[in-house]
């Protein structure tokens, strides 16, 4: 009989002593109770989704890595993307009133309501 | 992670064999329900929320730890007790009745059942008197059925040790068997 085969034999005849005395039975029953009601709370369902989706980054330390890096970088460009487009706008006002400003023109003659028919006459003769 | 469910689960398979184990270690067995208790409490409060499949290493990791802590205890206690319960190999439990834990027979010979009730109590007893880490790595290995990696985890060395410890285990307890007229 190899050792596998003696372990077997061994644990089928200790499984049949397992019938232990109701006293002890009972304080061992006693024992578990309290274990299980000792037992940590699991995580409440409402913030169980947080765990799974940090999970799924590979926790905390995965997350800040794996989530927050990008989503920063992100929020960093489109930021840029802003004061690029608000600098630019405030270019091309700053050329059209100095084109206005070093016109022959007089800047009254686009109030001037005559001078906008007279400009609006020539463009549908042309 | 272990539901209370599981846990209770797992509690109930192991309990039995985990107090037959630290009964067979201390040889006393308010001691080992003791032992047993404040391991299940240890379990619970620690790694109660571990996977499923580690807790069968960490439980009998405790149990082996809480029954080395009650030796210490012992021998802090008094050196003259525990080198007597050493030489006093008899049962300590007299008291008990050993038709208590006698399985029922279903119908079987009460001779046979008897004769199963003997093969039982010599085995036990040669089990108890293997050295400790033999003992621990055998029945995890054979009786919780804990694989070569677990066992080598519970009780924190190589795997090369848990199968020198469960081959000279099993050797001896054939050997000690054979001595005495056992054949199982």
């Amino acid at each position: 009989m190899n050792e596998s085969q003696f372990g077997n034999q061994v644990r089928h005849h200790l499984n049949e002593g397992l019938d232990l005395a109701p006293a002890a039975a009972e304080r061992l029953r006693r024992a578990r109770e309290l274990a299980l009601e000792r037992q940590r709370p699991e995580p409440a369902p409402a913030l169980r989704w947080a765990d799974n989706v940090l999970g799924s980054f590979g926790g905390w330390a995965g997350a800040s890595l794996r989530l927050v890096l990008p989503v920063a970088l992100l929020v960093l460009a489109v930021m840029f993307i802003y004061n690029w487009q608000q600098s630019r706008t405030i270019a091309e006002i700053e050329e059209i009133d100095s084109m206005l400003l070093t016109d022959e023109l007089p800047i009254d003659a686009y109030l001037d309501r005559g001078f906008q028919s007279w400009l609006k006459k020539l463009d549908e003769d042309e | 992670m272990a539901s209370r469910s599981e846990l209770e689960r797992f509690l109930i398979d192991v309990e039995r064999r985990a107090f037959k184990q630290a009964v067979f270690a201390v040889r006393d067995q308010d001691a080992a329900l003791d032992i047993v208790q404040d391991a299940m409490l240890r379990l619970a409060e620690k790694y109660g929320q571990r996977p499923v499949a580690e807790l069968p290493m960490l439980f009998h990791r405790i149990v082996q730890n809480a029954i080395r802590d009650w030796f210490r205890r012992q021998k802090v206690r008094s050196l003259w007790t525990t080198l007597l319960s050493s030489l006093a190999p008899g049962r300590e439990d007299e008291d008990a009745d050993p038709l208590e834990s006698l399985p029922a027979p279903g119908g079987e010979h009460p001779d046979e059942a008897l004769e199963r009730t003997q093969v039982l109590e010599i085995l036990e007893k040669e089990i108890s008197r293997l050295p400790p880490r033999q003992r621990e790595a055998f029945l995890m290995r054979y009786w919780d059925e804990l694989n070569v990696a677990e066992t080598a985890r519970a009780m924190r060395c190589s795997e090369g040790s848990v199968k020198t410890h469960c081959s000279r285990a099993a050797h001896a307890l054939q050997a000690a068997l054979k001595a005495r007229g056992v054949k199982l």
